[in-house]
């Protein structure tokens, strides 16, 4: 008898790829990103089953509700530059093409020949995962002994803040240079007009916002001693950010610009300096003393939470609050 | 309670805080900025010292060691890495202070800073580390911060190249991080000490091929170079320098580090890494015969350097690699200094001048002359004539291409001299006047305090070439080969 449970990954396999596939193939841009979010779904739910359900949060959170909300902003902007304004980039002040796609035809052969190179390349990594041993060594034996030294109860948040917190402080420290990237580049061009709000709108704000808020800190704080943390928390709070930059709620303003660079190196800097300042008394840097490592833990993971959320939200508004029009993001 | 600090910590902290900084401060960036390079070069020379003194150090941070932590190992190859970063930085960050003085570049003087600190740290954590999926995210670090600094200077070419190179940059990540997930799927470790001796099989196979080719898209490696010219030649004047001379050595690095600890490549796959080099070094040449601007010459010059680079290392055969690599070492220390003087004075002609088409560099009436003295003086490191650190690197790699019978190799290398010598006359023609133009006044407008930083990077790199031994025992040091038999 076959376990139902079996059934449905199959069933949950086949619909992630053929969404894939259908996302890349559906002409309408609109479709295109609606399938990928679906896509983005179903994959959290792929690492559910999987039981990593770390990964599934932040795939959800960040996969799918972030990046979902960035394309849909990039379609947005894209729809009203095409149909009205010209595009003016940067300095160069050279008027932009609308954004329409110029079929290039290509020839058969070279289809061809791609598609049997990436099928070959496809077969030989298949044919190598095949050969590796399945249930292979990991980290888990010496995650496992060194829990009750970490200060946490969840290995992944263990793993993530303390045997590997360098790593961790390293990827902050990318999305810092990611906002920083995007800051400085000056688009020249206006932003789109805010879409119209229904009705509806003010009051789904009203109830979504002080949930998402709870839901986000919630996330946070069981991050110690269940799946949740820093990164998923803080995508779930930059969902506040989002919606109160869709509805105006706020708008940013140079004014605000030295709030919102010190919220955004505000994870990083936390870190780092815990990260330093243990190291005395013939500790290392990164080793937490054992009666405060949940507290530093904890400090670094608040830290970093509002940071993400801040720079997610900044991310979305996409550029540096330059004088009049719409800008980044408030401090949560 | 006294903080201990270690020199390593420092290399990689002082310039993630020198970026903090310099972003909450953009008025003060560049005091900041310059303030954290040079305590950067101080921490590099102090722990330059330790390892001259006792060997290569480790630190395992946070104190549970390798597998489950990170350590952060530094030794001779290492620390020659880190001084060449930190030199050659500090003295493209003192003529950036010229090159973007403009009135209209004030946002390029706010934000240069905090993204060139954090590709600092993002540079210094690679040469550091020992552990490759630290490894993945040092290199995603440099890729933002790379991309950041790429589009800087807000033109609609750079912003273009910038989006390629970051295409580019992110699929290189990707495919590096594939491998790493075949390594821990094989062997259940990611730090290099697991990686030793590790049976050859199938995953390690894959992993290394998905890596190497990742890190051949970062490093720009022929055929995979696609992105590099433009993204190169269209950024300012200082982020050109750093990207040509610093930011595409780190996925080189990895690749040494790779072949000293995964399992060796064979014969065949080696001699395929030569190709593609040779690729480079012939495609790089003749594009950089056919390139119109100046700065796309020097960026098609950085193609074919870095294919040569490639030869170096796998011009000896599987029995070579034990040596090949101070060859390959070598040849990047000079091609760091040396572009970099070249990115910079490249820049400098074209901000005296007002273009840089070569066609048209011997009719201006402006004579930037100490620039295009630095220029000279880099190309003759870069062309690899005596004494300069150029020479003795090509010289590592055709005297060891020529103990191990392989004779194709120096051809290689000499038919990419020769491009090299082509190429750059071009451009020295077009330095020399032939009074096309006669201009009574403003005859040397061209010197400036700005030209000081370039000219002593091209100098470093004639003048290093007379310091090669110490050079090449210090890279030994800690090496796990040892000095090859």
């Amino acid at each position: 008898m076959t376990d139902p449970l079996v059934i449905f990954d199959l069933l949950l396999a086949l619909s992630i790829v053929a969404l894939a596939v259908a996302s890349l193939s559906v002409r309408d841009l609109f479709a295109m990103i609606v399938l990928f979010i679906v896509f983005g779904l179903l994959s959290a739910l792929a690492w559910v089953r999987l039981s990593a359900p770390d990964v599934a949060l932040a795939e959800a959170a960040i996969g799918t509700g972030v990046t979902g909300a960035l394309l849909l902003k990039t379609l947005h902007h894209l729809r009203f530059v095409a149909g009205g304004q010209g595009l003016r980039a940067g300095s160069g002040g050279t008027s932009m093409a609308p954004a329409a796609p110029v079929p290039v035809p290509v020839p058969v052969g070279v289809i061809l020949a791609n598609a049997a190179f990436c099928g070959l390349i496809t077969l030989g990594l298949a044919v190598a995962f095949l050969g590796a041993p399945s249930a292979g060594p990991g980290f888990d034996a010496l995650v496992a002994d060194a829990m009750p030294d970490s200060g946490v109860a969840h290995p992944v948040t263990g793993v993530l803040l303390n045997f590997r917190a360098y790593d961790t402080l390293m990827e902050v420290v990318v999305l810092l240079a990611a906002v920083v990237a995007v800051w400085q580049i000056e688009r020249g061009l206006s932003d789109a007009p805010a879409p119209v709000m229904g009705e509806v709108w003010q009051g789904f704000a009203r109830l979504a916002l002080p949930a998402i808020v709870v839901i986000g800190t919630y996330l946070l704080w069981v991050g110690a001693e269940a799946p949740g943390g820093a990164f998923q928390g803080g995508a779930v709070l930059a969902a506040v950010g989002l919606l109160l930059l869709l509805t105006r709620a706020y708008v940013p303003r140079p004014a605000h610009r030295g709030i919102a660079r010190g919220a955004f190196v505000l994870g990083t800097a936390a870190f780092a300096l815990v990260a330093l300042l243990v190291a005395s008394g013939g500790r290392v840097a990164f080793e937490y003393p054992l009666e405060h490592a949940k507290t530093l833990i904890l400090l670094i993971e608040g830290m970093v939470t509002l940071s993400i959320a801040v720079t997610l939200a900044a991310l979305f508004h996409g550029r540096e609050p330059v004088a009049l029009p719409k800008g980044g993001r408030d401090d949560t | 309670m006294s903080v201990d600090i270690s020199a390593m910590m420092l290399a990689i902290f002082l310039p993630l805080f020198g970026a903090i900084a310099a972003f909450l401060l953009p008025r003060a960036a560049a005091l900041i900025g310059l303030v954290a390079l040079a305590l950067t070069t101080g921490a590099v020379i102090w722990l330059a010292r330790e390892v001259w003194q006792s060997g290569a150090v480790i630190l395992p941070l946070g104190g549970w060691g390798a597998p489950l932590g990170i350590d952060l190992r530094a030794d001779g190859l290492s620390v020659a890495m880190l001084a060449l970063t930190s030199a050659v930085g500090l003295l493209v960050s003192v003529s950036a202070l010229d090159a973007l003085k403009g009135a209209g570049q004030s946002r390029q003087r706010q934000y240069f800073w905090p993204l060139w600190l954090l590709l600092l740290t993002g540079i210094n954590g690679v040469y550091l580390s020992t552990d490759i999926f630290n490894l993945y995210v040092m290199i995603e670090v440099i890729a933002l911060a790379a991309v950041g600094l790429t589009v800087l200077s807000g033109t609609r070419a750079a912003v273009q190249a910038g989006l390629e190179y970051m295409y580019a940059s992110i699929l290189g990540a990707l495919l590096f991080l594939m491998g790493v997930g075949f390594v821990y799927l094989q062997l259940g470790r990611l730090d290099f000490a697991g990686l030793m001796d590790a049976e050859p099989t199938g995953a390690l196979i894959a992993a290394v091929a998905l890596m190497f080719v990742g890190l051949a898209l970062k490093t720009a490696l022929f055929p995979l170079h696609f992105w590099l010219p433009a993204a190169h030649a269209n950024a300012t004047a200082p982020a050109s320098a750093l990207l040509s001379g610093l930011v595409v050595k780190a996925a080189l690095y990895i690749v040494l580090r790779l072949a000293q600890y995964m399992p060796f490549p064979s014969e065949a796959l080696l001699t395929l890494v030569g190709m593609m080099g040779a690729g480079a070094v012939i495609w790089g040449g003749i594009q950089a015969l056919r390139a119109e601007r100046l700065k796309l010459l020097v960026a098609w010059s950085t193609v074919a350097q870095i294919g040569l680079i490639f030869v170096a290392f796998a011009r000896a055969g599987e029995l070579g690699l034990t040596e090949s690599w101070k060859a390959a070492a070598l040849l990047i220390l000079a091609h760091g200094v040396a572009k970099a003087a070249m990115f910079l004075a490249a820049g400098r002609i074209k901000d005296e001048i007002g273009h840089d088409v070569i066609r048209d560099l011997d009719r201006s009436p402006i004579r930037p002359t100490l620039a295009q003295f630095t220029f000279a003086l880099a190309a003759i490191s870069l062309i690899g004539l005596p004494p300069s650190l150029g020479f003795i690197g090509k010289w590592a790699l055709m005297e060891g291409a020529m103990a191990s019978g392989y004779w194709h190799w120096v051809v290689v290398t000499m038919v990419g001299t020769l491009m090299s010598v082509a190429y750059f006359s071009r451009v020295f023609a077009g330095f020399l006047r032939f009074d096309r133009v006669r201009a009574p006044v403003g005859e040397h407008q061209g010197w400036a305090l700005a030209d000081a930083a370039p000219l002593t990077l091209a100098f470093a790199a004639i003048g290093l070439g007379l310091m090669a031994a110490p050079i090449l025992s210090f890279l030994e040091i800690g090496y796990p080969f040892g000095v090859a038999p």
